[in-house]
């Protein structure tokens, strides 16, 4: 028969399925009449014919399930299974709301991290080919990771092999001006074919070429979509049209299309993303021979099938070929690293690490529902024995008690997907600044997956056990026990034991590592930074070179800033600096020389370079440890001046009074270009998670003109308040200037320690889920078996035995469940340590503090809950 | 009490179909006319007989009508349709395919 008649068929039968059912009730009744007039008529008795009737045909509502199954479409008793499971379920709410609300949690937070997996790991890159692309650096001993020189670009571009097309680009803000209010814009300086190698296509017109990377041909710009948008009403005769930025003309020559990626970059970095909105020409300026200054970084797309070791070995031999080739170019490595790995490399671990968490919260949650189903299989050991007893197959039994574990946990996941989709806008917003491809996390279809996939298999994990459990059940056991005094077969005990004591144990290893965390998120909080970052403002400016062309217009517009900010009231001190701290630094600063002193063979002297205003330090409060903070009298008519940091002198003069030493940055100095120290102050880091401060040093502005500058004000009420002035007091000296980056140090500082905050704040709200999970887990076995035991209590309490006994033999089976799990975990939590590592700060994986006061506090609170 | 043979798997289709191609019959008649020709070897468990009927009847090989009995009782009599009786030569064809090729073995085995 074709199938599809078979189907109408069976359709129109499932909609007949009442009369179906009267029918064979009706056929069977009369073949048992028909049989049991035959007994009769063999000169049986009424009553013995009626049961020998019966025992023949036997069990007759068998043979109505098996013809319903006969006609039935297969769905039909999975939806049987189904109906009767949700009247289990609904017949016991509070059973069903405590494992459902447990599972919705923690699949939910399993769907929140993934999705943050899925869209930062897991997704590719918005680049065709992007597994082809990768970035270019330098590295030697001292500078693991260098920025390139522009003229050994060059070379690399035009000697290589490996590439199909190889670019560089360097940070370089600008200042649109002309329509509107001004404003400062991310900006880059590209070589010709950046875009190529991401493999991007402007909209509009098109990308450089070699003839702008001349100098003096720069002067094109390419912009984003979203500034042609916003500030440009998308005209579509953008092209050719000439634009003011920093206060020069440019001619746009293109238009990237919108949602365009910035790859992301180390030196003076803009995270990956949306961030970037004008491009210009990169142009080689200067001495080709000259190969000391490092400030472009390299980035380029492979050849087909070449991989980027292969690409690393060519550059380094190219490398070394430089070095024979110019003196500067002595010592350096090439590192070759996709640019996958430059983008999420960092967070990897810390997410594959929140992921391991909450999937033991998850295990935690199931170890719990496997738990409660096995304490109510118990009480629904006669409902199972009336079951089997009616003949059904242990198999439909099986089934039917995973149908309803599923059930739970589709619950669960449905209710915890909604709840994914709420977490993930929290963890967004929490998420460290500048993350790599944070807008790239949303709920999405293959996380919908994910929390259908996971929610199955934490139905058939939890619901396994107790389904087994109760197929085993001894009808004729079952039916005379009623469920009454089964104290449990050992086996079930020893299941029920081990489901406790991996729920604590794995409590235990997630609160030892929200305690290393913990450990490690204080540690850098407790640092000293080397400043005081309450009640400064910051923000920063940067000058166009077309209009402040000469160091002394520069020095003069930070001079009389300076001195209108000091005179605004509430102002304490007002300074500026080229770089405030933990903002990222400038790593190229080397080649000086130390009077009196030799560097080590194969390691110049080195040092974080600098300019700062008189009162920059006194803003931001960083002490002065030796000798003068700069004064106005430092300027280009006076003796040049320095002032080092602690770091730089120990590492250069150890054990020697550094102030009055001198240094010179000339290979033939005359007597005016040594600069003398004049002042030490404390050191500050980095960033707070570096090992130590390095060596940096301060130029008075005025001696050595820097047009870009962040102003630091310290106030003496709330910072905030002066922001009106500050933008005042630059509209009065130049109304055409953008005040960019406005900040309270407060939130740098915040910044700065995002990563460690995130992470812990995660890990610590898991292990708190954990342990509120496992207590409910120990509380619900060890109430189950007290309730059981209450006879026996009774017994012994009638007996003479002392309440406190009976208080004893309770509370130390919970001890021995508990002591397990928490010797369990401290020994899984040392094994997994290691994983940690790089996350910690300052902290030993193996911390013995955390350890103990975890395995104590784990034995403690299970202690409780009992 | 010695146990009765059971049905050879996948015959009791066939059983039904050929007790049909006399007469309409019951459920209980098919049963009861299945044990009488089989001079009592072959006993149709009423667990299989009932869900074997509805399969039948959904595959359009019997059809079923409600009808008296002689004894004036509603019973559901099966009649053989034409697909039935098709599908009966199918089955015969082989069933006796089957007992041949057992019977080659057999055979073999005994000479050997």
């Amino acid at each position: 028969m074709e199938p599809l008649n078979l189907f109408l068929k069976k359709l129109r039968l499932l909609v007949t399925r009442k009369r179906f059912g009267s029918e064979l009730d009706e056929e069977m009744a009369f073949h048992r009449d028909q049989a049991e007039r035959e007994f009769i008529d063999g000169g049986m008795t009424a009553e013995a014919a009626k049961h020998a009737a019966m025992r023949q045909f036997g069990n007759s509502t068998r043979v109505k399930e098996k013809s319903h199954e006969a006609v039935g479409f297969s769905f039909e008793s999975v939806w049987q299974d189904l109906r009767y499971a949700a009247r289990q379920l609904a017949s016991n709410p509070g059973f069903t709301a405590v494992i459902t609300l447990t599972l919705a949690l923690s699949i939910g937070a399993n769907s929140a991290i993934f999705s943050v997996i899925e869209g930062v790991l897991l997704k590719p890159l918005p680049y065709p080919h992007s597994e082809q692309i990768v970035r270019l650096f330098l590295s030697s001993a001292e500078y693991p990771k260098f920025p390139l020189n522009p003229f050994d670009f060059l070379d690399f571009r035009a000697r290589n092999k490996s590439f199909e097309s190889m670019a560089a680009l360097t940070r370089s803000d600008v200042q649109l001006s002309g329509s509107g209010e001004p404003v400062e814009l991310s900006g880059f300086e590209v070589t010709s074919g950046y875009f190529r190698v991401l493999g991007l296509k402007p909209q509009l017109g098109r990308e450089f070429d070699w003839n702008a990377e001349i100098p003096g041909n720069g002067q094109q710009a390419i912009l984003s979509n979203r500034l042609w948008r916003t500030r440009f009403d998308e005209a579509k005769d953008i092209v050719g049209r000439k634009i003011t930025l920093n206060m020069k003309a440019y001619t746009v020559i293109g238009v990237l299309p919108p949602g365009t990626d910035h790859p992301g970059n180390d030196y003076h970095s803009l995270p990956y993303g949306e961030s970037v909105d004008v491009w210009r020409p990169f142009e080689f300026e200067g001495n080709s021979s000259q190969r000391g200054s490092h400030y472009i970084e390299g980035i380029a797309r492979l050849k087909n099938g070449i991989q980027p070791a292969q690409a690393n070995a060519e550059m380094n031999a190219m490398m070394a070929q430089l070095g024979r080739e110019h003196e500067g170019d002595t010592g350096w490595n090439v590192l070759v690293i996709p640019l996958y790995r430059e983008i999420v490399g960092a967070n990897q671990r810390m997410l594959w690490v929140l992921l391991g968490a909450v999937s033991m919260v998850l295990l935690i949650a199931c170890a719990n529902a496997a738990n409660l189903l096995l304490a109510r299989a118990a009480a629904r050991q006669r409902e199972v024995a009336v079951r089997l007893a009616l003949g059904a197959p242990r198999r439909r039994l099986i089934r039917q008690m995973l149908t309803e574990s599923l059930l739970i946990s589709l619950l669960g996941g449905g209710l915890g997907a909604l709840l994914a989709e709420g977490g993930v806008k929290v963890l967004v917003t929490l998420l460290p600044a500048g993350f790599p491809r944070a807008h790239d996390i949303h709920v999405n279809a293959l996380v919908f997956a994910f929390t259908f996939l996971v929610a199955i298999a934490t139905g058939v994990l939890f619901g396994l056990a107790p389904a087994l459990q109760a197929s085993r059940t001894d009808p004729k056991r079952g039916l005379y026990e009623g469920g009454r005094s089964t104290t449990g077969s050992a086996r079930q005990r020893r299941l029920r034991n081990g489901l406790v004591i991996s729920e604590v144990g794995l409590a235990c290893v997630l609160l030892i590592g929200a305690g290393l965390m913990l450990r490690s998120f204080l540690n850098q909080l407790a640092i000293s930074p080397g400043f005081k970052k309450d009640h400064v403002l910051t923000a920063s400016l940067s000058l166009p070179q077309a209009t402040y062309k000469k160091d002394a217009d520069i020095a003069r517009f930070y001079d009389l800033l300076m001195t209108g900010l000091n005179r605004v009231p509430g102002v304490q001190f007002a300074g500026a600096g080229s770089d405030l701290p933990w903002t990222g630094y400038d790593e190229n600063a080397g080649g000086f020389t130390i009077e009196g002193k030799q560097p080590p063979p194969h390691q110049e002297f080195h040092a974080r370079y600098h300019m700062a205003t008189p009162d920059y330090f006194r803003a931001l409060g960083t002490p002065l440890v030796r000798g003068r903070f700069f004064t106005e009298a430092d300027d280009q008519s006076a003796p040049n001046v320095l002032i080092i940091n602690q770091a730089m002198g120990t590492r250069y003069w150890p054990n020697e009074n550094v102030v009055g030493k001198r240094m010179t940055f000339e290979d033939k100095p005359k007597d005016k270009d040594w600069i003398t120290i004049v002042g030490v102050v404390g050191d500050v880091k980095d960033k707070p998670s570096s090992r130590g401060a390095e060596p940096a040093f301060w130029f008075s502005y005025r001696q050595q003109a820097n047009p870009d500058m962040s102003v630091a004000i310290r106030s003496s009420s709330d910072p905030r308040l002066l922001v009106d002035s500050l933008r005042d007091q630059v509209k009065r000296l130049d109304p055409s200037l953008a005040v960019a980056d406005i900040r309270l140090m407060d939130q740098v500082a915040d910044e700065s320690i995002a990563t460690p905050r995130f992470s812990f704040f995660l890990v610590g709200l898991f292990a708190g889920l954990a342990i509120i999970l496992a207590a409910i887990g120990t509380y619900g076995v060890i109430s189950y078996s007290v309730s059981q035991r209450i006879p026996e209590f009774g017994l012994r309490l009638a007996l003479g035995a002392p309440p406190g006994d009976v208080m004893r033999l309770v509370l130390s089976q919970a001890a021995r469940l508990a002591i397990t799990g928490a010797v369990v975990g401290v020994i899984v939590a040392l094994g997994l340590a290691r994983v940690l590592q790089s996350l910690m700060y300052n902290v030993s994986p193996t911390d013995p503090l955390t350890f103990t006061a975890v395995g104590l506090g784990v034995i403690a609170i299970a202690m409780i809950a009992c | 009490m010695a146990k009765k043979p059971d049905l050879l798997p996948g015959t009791l289709d066939m059983l039904i179909l050929k007790t049909l191609t006399r007469a309409p019959l019951h459920g209980y008649g098919i049963a009861l006319s299945i044990k009488r020709l089989s001079d009592d070897v072959l006993t149709v468990e009423e667990g299989s007989l009932y869900p074997a009927l509805q399969r039948l009847l959904l595959q359009g090989w019997v059809k079923a009508e409600w009808k008296m009995t002689e004894t004036n009782r509603r019973a559901r009599f099966y009649t053989l349709t034409a697909a039935g009786r098709k599908q009966l030569g199918v089955e015969l064809s082989q069933f006796e395919q089957m007992i041949a090729a057992i019977g080659r073995v057999l055979q073999d085995a005994q000479e050997a």
